[in-house]
């Protein structure tokens, strides 16, 4: 079983190291919402999707790629968590 | 007939007063709130100094208040001057000064974000949210200290400039197109009577405000005594949430670039039910790949679909309605000039600029006529259509957005670092090009990939930063000497 806490270190690397930083943004708390300031975007969500199914192993479907579920990195891992439990 | 813009509002304003003009992020206004609300804060821009022509810079995300205040500084006798929430400071404050703008209507967050000396230019910031705890802050409450019945008394004629929508320059600034209220609503009023726009009418707008495609969205709603739903980035970047939200507030008119349609085609779940509202639906900014255009003609049966086509320069100046069934055409290449009252005078601030795309048109020998060259070569078919074959100059569309090559190379070799840099566009089937750079540095190691996207991200919008990065120890060059991008083009990114 995964560790919480390690989930959400990887997601905020991955977030911070394949979105932010190569946008000039160097630091985002955990309840940023990361489409406001362009972090994530459209094509961006796709890649995010794509690296959460690879390292967590878990599915995501495309009714499932919502506002909710991936605003900010809390809300990431809480769909991660909740996808590992199943 | 109106020869203003704000016409259009005063006009469905009477006839339809409790009616919702905006919706936006849950929130709505009707038009006797918005002909109210834009007439109070036309009283607060005059006396803040705005007279006829100032321009005021309107720097916040998408919400109600944006379209307040484009009527707002309209009523005032304002150029309104749209700028990128999320666009670096940097550029932000270029266009600041480029256009003079001394009064900005913003939000705290957004206003902390800009250079202090774009900050000290201003004389005023109007917050739409936040409070005013500093000098030449007024709070968007303040709106109700002034008369709601009437704006300000102004004297304006069609040819006054309404807005300047700044798009990508190649010589490394961007530039600042002048529209006029006349080229606007030539082209609104053109829309109108084509697609016939109604009251019952419910329209989107997917493209951000200081994009000329949402012109026709707010004007065309206005116009018809409609409402216009402002997609906020919530939604936009969430393709199922998108095609819900098209589904259950039954949007019957949408207007985008085809990238954001084929992002609903490939993860929005789209049935034939999710679009049955949709009457019309208008693309335009980017070729639409056949493929995902098809896709789009089968899963909206009962839509009309329309091609529109123009530059930021001329509005829209043609278009092509998609027939089910047919396609093919031939012809010899030029490239389009567009004229008529839908062009824009040319550039804020750069005659230069000007005289070489706003022309003379050589064809009209009996008066003087100018005419907008749109870089844009074309082919006209057998059935009179054009047939887009490609660009005169290095501009390239990515997700619809204009993009000069060469802003994003100047940007590069702005970097002490950075010795030689070429931009290339990498064709993509969804977003249409991304974008590849290829750097040589003064000193080899340096300088990283990421660092330099950094950088790129102080200079440029997000949507203009390369996503691709080739380290070079020298850029290969042509017999001339110049930098060979045939070569580069032909090599895949990341070989080095």
């Amino acid at each position: 079983m995964i560790e919480s806490a390690e989930v959400k270190d990887r997601i905020r690397e991955y977030v911070l190291e394949e979105f932010a930083k190569t946008k000039g943004i160097n630091q985002i708390t955990d309840q940023e919402v990361l489409t406001k300031n362009g972090i994530i975007d459209s094509m961006g969500i796709f890649r995010l999707v794509a690296f959460l199914e690879e390292t967590f192993n878990v599915r995501v479907g495309d009714e499932e790629i919502t506002h909710d579920n991936l605003e900010s990195i809390d809300a990431i891992e809480r769909l991660v968590i909740a996808k590992s439990k199943k | 007939m109106a020869y203003v813009l704000q016409q259009l509002l005063s006009k469905s304003a009477k006839a339809y007063p409790e009616k919702p003009a905006v919706w936006a992020r849950g929130k709505s206004i009707t038009y006797r709130e918005l002909d109210e609300r834009s007439n109070q804060l036309a009283h607060l821009l005059r006396k803040q100094g705005i007279n006829k022509g100032d321009r005021v810079g309107l720097f916040f995300p998408k919400c109600v208040e944006s379209i307040v205040s484009m009527l707002g500084v309209l009523k005032a006798g304002g150029v309104y001057v749209p700028l990128d929430p999320q666009a670096p400071a940097d550029r932000v404050g270029y266009i600041i000064g480029n256009c003079g703008i001394r009064v900005l209507i913003t939000n705290s967050e957004k206003r902390l974000a800009l250079a202090p000396e774009t900050l000290s230019t201003l004389e005023c910031c109007i917050l739409t949210e936040g409070a005013a705890d500093g000098d030449n802050l007024i709070e968007w409450s303040w709106l109700s200290e002034f008369p709601a019945a009437q704006g300000p008394a102004v004297t304006l004629i069609e040819t006054d400039l309404a807005y300047i929508l700044y798009t990508s320059g190649s010589t490394g600034r961007p530039k600042g197109v002048m529209l006029s209220h006349q080229n606007a609503l030539t082209f609104v009023e053109w829309c109108a009577e084509e697609f016939q726009v109604r009251s019952e009418d419910r329209l989107s707008n997917h493209a951000p405000l200081h994009f000329d495609l949402s012109v026709f969205d707010v004007y065309n709603t206005l116009e018809a005594g409609a409402t216009v739903y402002l997609i906020t980035e919530d939604l936009a970047v969430f393709p199922t949430s998108l095609a819900n939200f098209i589904e259950t507030q039954g949007i019957t008119i949408w207007y985008s670039v085809p990238s954001a349609l084929m992002l609903l085609l490939l993860h929005g779940r789209l049935t034939a039910d999710k679009l049955k509202s949709l009457r019309i639906i208008l693309f335009a900014g980017e070729v639409f790949p056949m493929k995902y255009l098809r896709q789009l003609a089968e899963v909206s049966q009962n839509t009309e679909l329309y091609n529109l086509y123009g530059p930021t320069e001329t509005n829209v100046c043609t278009y092509y309605k998609v027939e089910r069934e047919r396609l093919a055409g031939r012809g010899e290449a030029g490239e389009l000039y567009v004229r008529g009252p839908a062009v824009t005078y040319g550039y804020w601030a750069d005659e230069e600029k000007t005289r070489k795309m706003v022309v003379p048109n050589h064809f009209q020998a009996h008066f003087e006529e100018k005419m907008y060259r749109t870089g844009d070569i074309v082919t006209v078919g057998d059935d009179g259509n054009y047939y887009f074959q490609g660009r005169r100059d290095s501009m390239i569309k990515s997700r619809g957005y204009r993009i000069e090559l060469g802003e994003i190379e100047s940007a590069l070799l702005s970097h002490p670092g950075v010795r030689e840099a070429a931009v290339l566009a990498v064709p993509d089937e969804i977003i249409g090009n991304r974008i590849r750079a290829v750097v040589s540095l003064h000193i080899s190691g340096s300088l990283g990939v990421l660092d330099l996207q950094q950088y790129c991200a102080s200079r440029v919008p997000k949507y203009m930063i390369p996503e691709l990065i080739d380290l070079y120890d020298e850029l290969p060059k042509t017999s001339t000497g110049k930098i060979d991008r045939v070569k580069l083009a032909a090599e895949p990114a990341g070989v080095r």
